[in-house]
């Protein structure tokens, strides 16, 4: 949704990104910090398994 | 008469639109000034990359680029995250009270540094906000130079997520918290303490090089470091000149990190409207830059020269030149610059053989070359620049620079840095998240971690490419 009661570029006076004034770059947010933790923990547990391969 | 009265509201609005359009000229040089200092800041990791595959060997060049690039990746969004947020929050210190350059405190930071709520509107694309986006990707870059100069310490037995929770730690948190404490306006080391550190030697050097020691103390040295006697063996990387080829990039790299230092003239967020200044509104030019880094860098390479005679260790100078300087490259006079970073490369290798004769394996000397000689380029500038307000206003109203104050400084900075290193990696150590397994580290980092090989041609068990396919 364009952020601004008009949907036009001409009433644009600031922030002008999707979701600007709802909840959405809040959750957005959320959303990418979990995908950044997930991540290591998916990545720690792969090397490590591969790792106990090596072990001596 | 009415025509002249026409006349004259006719040029009085020409008037008007040329001061206009110079506003607009003005705002997007300060944006075009700082969004330019990010390609260049990710020349410095250009250079780190090459720099830390060069000094693996073989068996593991491709697992210390893998680590180099995470690390890199990680830090943008946890910087976006949190690490923004804390540096315009804490300046004043616990439990962030707003300063008097009404700039700082939780309040304010929470205004302008979270990614939700209002404060999202400077967090992302803004029509009337061309300074935030462009201050943040600078800074992010800032937090990812931190995180670069600890990697290359604990290249070929790191585990590769021990090594990204602590490269956020040291990037979007530790070096931050120095950085809000010494670097901001309203910093409670600068105000009360009349610290500088125009150039970060010590609150984005010295952190990192310490933060690298208090890890490689619980890391441990890598397998053949060092005899049962103690001495230390040689372990060669598997391409000197891409090492030093890459710290040729960190050089080109660091103009734009020190540029990105420099606050433009003319916005209303800017100390001048005519000059430049630094980030604690003292005056500079990038003159001033020009002549002290290049100054620097020779004195640096120089003085390296003179014991070693070693590229590795010349073009490490340059960067201790630059390091040495950094505090205070905004006055010192050129040829002093060339003495100070002359110093800094003739005692660079005796501080790294001093280090690795205590059984610390720095496999690229980053803990002496960012860490000790952030510290002394700290240091040099008390003795040197005592009495020169810190601040912008005159001495009586603003604190001096002072020896004393630069100790404290220097002291300050080498416990957010090592401290938060130490605690965390003994805190992954005991997880079992730091070092790999020795059977791991002895074949070889990349056969563990990478799907990949940097040299086929070169493997023992590797498809060799034919030289001439039709044979």
């Amino acid at each position: 949704m364009f952020p601004y009661e008009e949907a036009s570029w001409s009433v644009v006076d600031g922030a002008m990104f999707m979701g600007w004034g709802s909840s959405l770059p809040g959750i957005t947010t959320l959303i990418a910090a979990i995908i950044c933790v997930l991540v290591l923990v998916i990545g720690q547990k792969s090397e490590a398994a591969k790792a106990r391969a090596f072990k001596k | 008469m009415e025509e002249q009265l026409a006349e004259l509201a006719a040029k009085i609005a020409d008037l008007e639109a040329a001061g206009g359009g110079a506003v607009v000229t003005n705002t997007m040089f300060a944006e075009t000034f700082y969004y330019l200092t990010i390609p260049l800041m990710i020349i410095i990791h250009a250079g780190f990359l090459a720099y830390e595959m060069g000094a693996s060997r073989l068996k593991n060049v491709l697992s210390s680029g893998v680590k180099n690039l995470l690390a890199f990746a990680f830090m943008i969004p946890t910087f976006y995250f949190f690490g923004w947020w804390v540096y315009w929050g804490f300046p004043t210190g616990l439990p962030g009270a707003p300063g008097p350059a009404g700039i700082s405190g939780v309040e304010y930071a929470n205004s302008i540094a979270w990614g939700w709520g209002e404060s999202a509107q400077y967090m992302g694309p803004n029509i009337a906000d061309q300074a935030s986006g462009v201050f943040f990707g600078a800074f992010a870059m800032f937090a990812a130079t931190t995180a670069s100069i600890m990697s290359g310490a604990v290249i070929e037995r790191i585990q590769t997520v021990g090594f990204i929770i602590l490269a956020v730690v040291l990037g979007s948190f530790a070096w931050v918290v120095a950085a809000a404490w010494g670097w901001h306006a309203d910093g409670w080391m600068v105000t009360q303490f009349g610290v500088h550190d125009f150039g970060a030697a010590g609150l984005v050097h010295a952190v990192a090089g310490f933060f690298a020691l208090g890890v490689l103390i619980n890391l441990g040295p890598r397998i053949g470091k060092f005899n049962p006697d103690g001495t230390a063996n040689h372990i060669p990387g598997h391409n000197m000149p891409l090492t030093v080829v890459g710290l040729m990039l960190i050089i080109v790299g660091f103009w734009g990190f020190l540029m990105a230092c420099v606050i433009v003239p003319g916005e209303a967020w800017s100390w001048f409207g005519d000059k430049p200044s630094t980030i604690y509104g003292t005056p500079i030019t990038l003159s001033a830059l020009s002549f002290n880094i290049l100054m620097a860098i020779a004195g640096g390479i120089i003085g390296a020269w003179l014991f070693t005679r070693d590229p590795f260790w010349m073009m490490s100078g340059a960067l201790a030149g630059i390091i040495s300087t950094a505090s205070g490259l905004d006055i010192y006079f050129p040829a002093l610059a060339f003495i100070i970073a002359f110093s800094a490369g003739v005692i660079l290798k005796p501080c790294a053989d001093w280090l690795e004769n205590r059984g610390i394996d720095d496999a690229v000397g980053a803990v002496t070359v960012h860490g000790t000689i952030g510290l002394y380029g700290v240091v040099m500038l008390g003795i040197w620049g005592s009495g020169y307000p810190a601040l912008q206003g005159a001495a009586g109203e603003v604190p001096t620079i002072s020896l004393m104050g630069q100790i404290i400084g220097a002291l300050v900075f080498f416990l957010c840095g090592f401290v938060p290193g130490y605690i965390v990696s003994l805190i992954l150590k005991v997880l079992g998240m730091l070092r790999v397994p020795e059977g791991a580290e002895l074949a070889g980092m990349d056969i563990v971690k990478v799907p990949a090989s940097g040299y086929p041609e070169w493997g023992g068990d590797a498809p060799v490419t034919p030289a001439h396919p039709a044979e």
